[in-house]
């Protein structure tokens, strides 16, 4: 019985996972099929259409069949990102994108940075649970700059690109021109980090500077921003089909709202204002 | 209504329960109970009501896990924050818990008889003195039972928590127990509020929010978190059947990623221990730089003396936990 239990198991899960990668390849050919469809069907019909619905319609389709941009009506694109990020009813101040998955791309995760930037949201934090990023890097802020010219024209000056590093004390940064900033984390800015406050404190209370008393909810909130100085991300973006945060900045995330997506690879702008318009329109109660 | 639903599942559910037993199953669940309100609204009842629901809910849930052999179960009944809620609905709430505390109370031998272990978790100094009363008399009836654990979060966040476990750390080194250097990831851990359970292998949230609300943060970074859309008073056995094949088909990768955590934790400890160590026979050495024999000495009596004072202090905050709850009880006694 137990046997028969084990194989009706193993056969649900099996058919849990069909369905998910049938959803996720249904989805990419829906976009790119949408755009294909378009052309096609105008070009069949020869219906007279408004031209500048017609552009904007080809300008769609040539993003979402060519995720990385090729530069074909990249004059349109900025702007249409900043009349995106301004009718959103709330945008996050931080969003954070976490990748859950083994294989990292370089190219998608700066693609998703610079949209990010260009719709207006300040402060774009990159994680991986292996900090795989963090190791390289340089590689990703090339990256990012690479896709910053191909994507905004090269108009644009460039990003801050700062990292997070344990135990360097960086000067305070002062947004000064309001350049949006990018971070990359790594489990180390999470528990540990926690642990490193709460050891500091210690110290201090070792050395009677302090009374266990003294320690509140805004101590620790303050020690922890201070080498980072980075607001709460309001949203993450998650990759992969791991359901989980893998060790995210656990203080930081307890007012933070989840999207989910199934891959970072050939990630489109359309996946990223989906997630920007669920946030716009999810509603906190704070409690009440 | 009581806490403890008797009943068998019917049939076709003890299939599906068969069925998801075949696959690894989660030890520890934890919910937030979210939609109380909102299942209110559509059902035009009060709000006590709604709550009420709420709570029958989570007494029937207390049973499907029980027939799904998932032994500890974590629940976020009232956060910090909700104290910022009118003064009707907070009182209404505080009644409510010292309804269905009180009457635990009663049920002493079906606890006994099951094996539930209630532990409330949270700052419970801010509650009435009444509530904290039955509370602690609710824990400490039920503290030795040890064949399924109820884990009731109760004027709780965790930032809360974290920050309390620092203090209690704090209060480690003021005390001399411990020294500021004995700080860890597992020392932090066990000085929260949930230091008795395993971290969560699954977070539920029920009415379609997809946050955390200060919810185990700590305790949840490497837990499988399902969001459902079913508001809490409508959630169904095949809910939580849905939640445990979602935990099943992450489980490898989560797997992998907490041990992947806990290699580096190992390895942050030793370097800790090594940096200690360094400065120690520096000290000691008068700038002469030490044998490799004579440091590996040095570490293995440091990491032996670390680890017995830390579990000194671990039985001293044990001891100064297990106090509060048994003064609580014997005040009742007094009055």
């Amino acid at each position: 019985m137990a046997l028969l239990y084990g194989l009706i198991w193993r056969l649900l899960l099996a058919l849990v996972r069909i369905k998910r990668a049938t959803v996720s390849w249904l989805r990419v050919r829906l976009r790119t099929w949408k755009g294909r469809f378009w052309q096609r069907t105008m070009a069949a019909l020869l219906l007279p259409v408004p031209v500048a619905e017609f552009k904007q319609k080809k300008a769609d389709a040539n993003q979402s069949s060519d995720g990385d941009g090729d530069g074909k009506g990249a004059g349109s694109r900025p702007s249409r990102w900043i009349s995106d990020g301004i009718s959103l009813e709330k945008l996050p101040v931080h969003i954070g994108l976490v990748v859950a998955e083994e294989e990292l791309s370089y190219t998608d995760i700066a693609n998703m940075v610079v949209w990010c930037m260009a719709v207006g949201v300040s402060y774009v934090s990159v994680y991986d649970h292996h900090g795989i990023f963090q190791k390289n890097n340089s590689s990703l802020q090339e990256e990012i700059v690479k896709q910053q010219h191909h994507l905004l024209g090269g108009d644009d000056s460039t990003f801050n690109m700062e990292l997070l590093k344990n135990g360097t004390d960086k000067p305070q940064h002062f947004v000064v021109s309001c350049r949006p900033i990018v971070k990359v984390l790594s489990p180390e800015d999470g528990k540990h980090s926690i642990v490193q406050a709460a050891r500091k404190l210690c110290h201090s209370v070792e050395k009677k500077e302090w009374s266990s008393k003294d320690i509140s909810v805004s101590v620790l909130d303050v020690l922890l921003r201070e080498s980072k100085n980075i607001p709460d991300p309001e949203l993450v973006v998650k990759f992969g089909a791991v359901n989980s945060t893998l060790g995210f900045l656990p203080w930081h995330i307890r007012l933070t709202e989840f999207v989910s997506l199934p891959s970072h690879k050939n990630v489109s702008y359309e996946d990223l204002f989906g997630a920007l318009q669920h946030y716009s329109a999810c509603h906190q109660r704070l409690g009440q | 209504m009581s806490w403890i639903r008797e009943g068998e599942l019917n049939l076709l559910e003890k299939i599906s329960a068969n069925i998801l037993m075949a696959g690894p199953m989660p030890k520890h669940v934890a919910f937030i109970m979210d939609g109380n309100r909102r299942f209110a609204l559509k059902k035009k009842l009060e709000r006590h009501d709604g709550h009420m629901q709420g709570f029958n809910k989570l007494a029937e849930t207390l049973r499907w896990c029980k027939h799904l052999n998932i032994p500890e179960v974590t629940v976020y009944a009232f956060s910090i924050e909700n104290f910022k809620r009118s003064k009707e609905e907070v009182d209404g709430l505080l009644d409510l818990a010292r309804q269905k505390f009180e009457r635990l109370l009663e049920e002493q031998e079906n606890l006994e008889k099951h094996g539930v272990c209630i532990r409330v978790l949270g700052d419970l100094n801010m509650l009435p003195l009444d509530l904290q009363e039955v509370i602690a008399k609710a824990v400490v009836m039920t503290k030795n039972h040890n064949k399924c654990f109820l884990n009731v979060c109760f004027a709780y966040t965790s930032r809360y928590e974290i920050t309390n476990a620092v203090r209690e750390m704090a209060w480690g080194v003021e005390q001399g127990l411990i020294k500021a250097s004995d700080v860890s990831e597992a020392l932090l851990s066990e000085c929260l509020y949930s230091s008795n359970s395993p971290n969560p292998d699954l977070l539920i949230r029920t009415s379609g929010e997809v946050r955390l609300s200060d919810f185990l943060l700590w305790q949840t970074s490497h837990s499988c978190l399902v969001f459902q859309s079913v508001l809490w008073p409508e959630y169904s056995f095949w809910n939580l059947c849905e939640a445990i094949v979602q935990y099943q088909l992450n489980h490898k990768s989560i797997q992998k990623a907490r041990e992947l955590h806990r290699e580096e934790q190992a390895l942050q400890q030793l370097e800790a221990d090594c940096a200690c160590i360094a400065e120690h026979l520096q000290h000691q050495g008068n700038g002469k730089p030490a044998d490799a024999q004579r440091r590996q000495e040095a570490l293995q009596h440091y990491t032996v003396a670390r680890e017995e004072r830390v579990q000194d202090f671990l039985q001293a905050l044990k001891h100064k936990r297990d106090t509060f709850f048994t003064n609580l009880c014997s005040e009742t006694v007094l009055t």
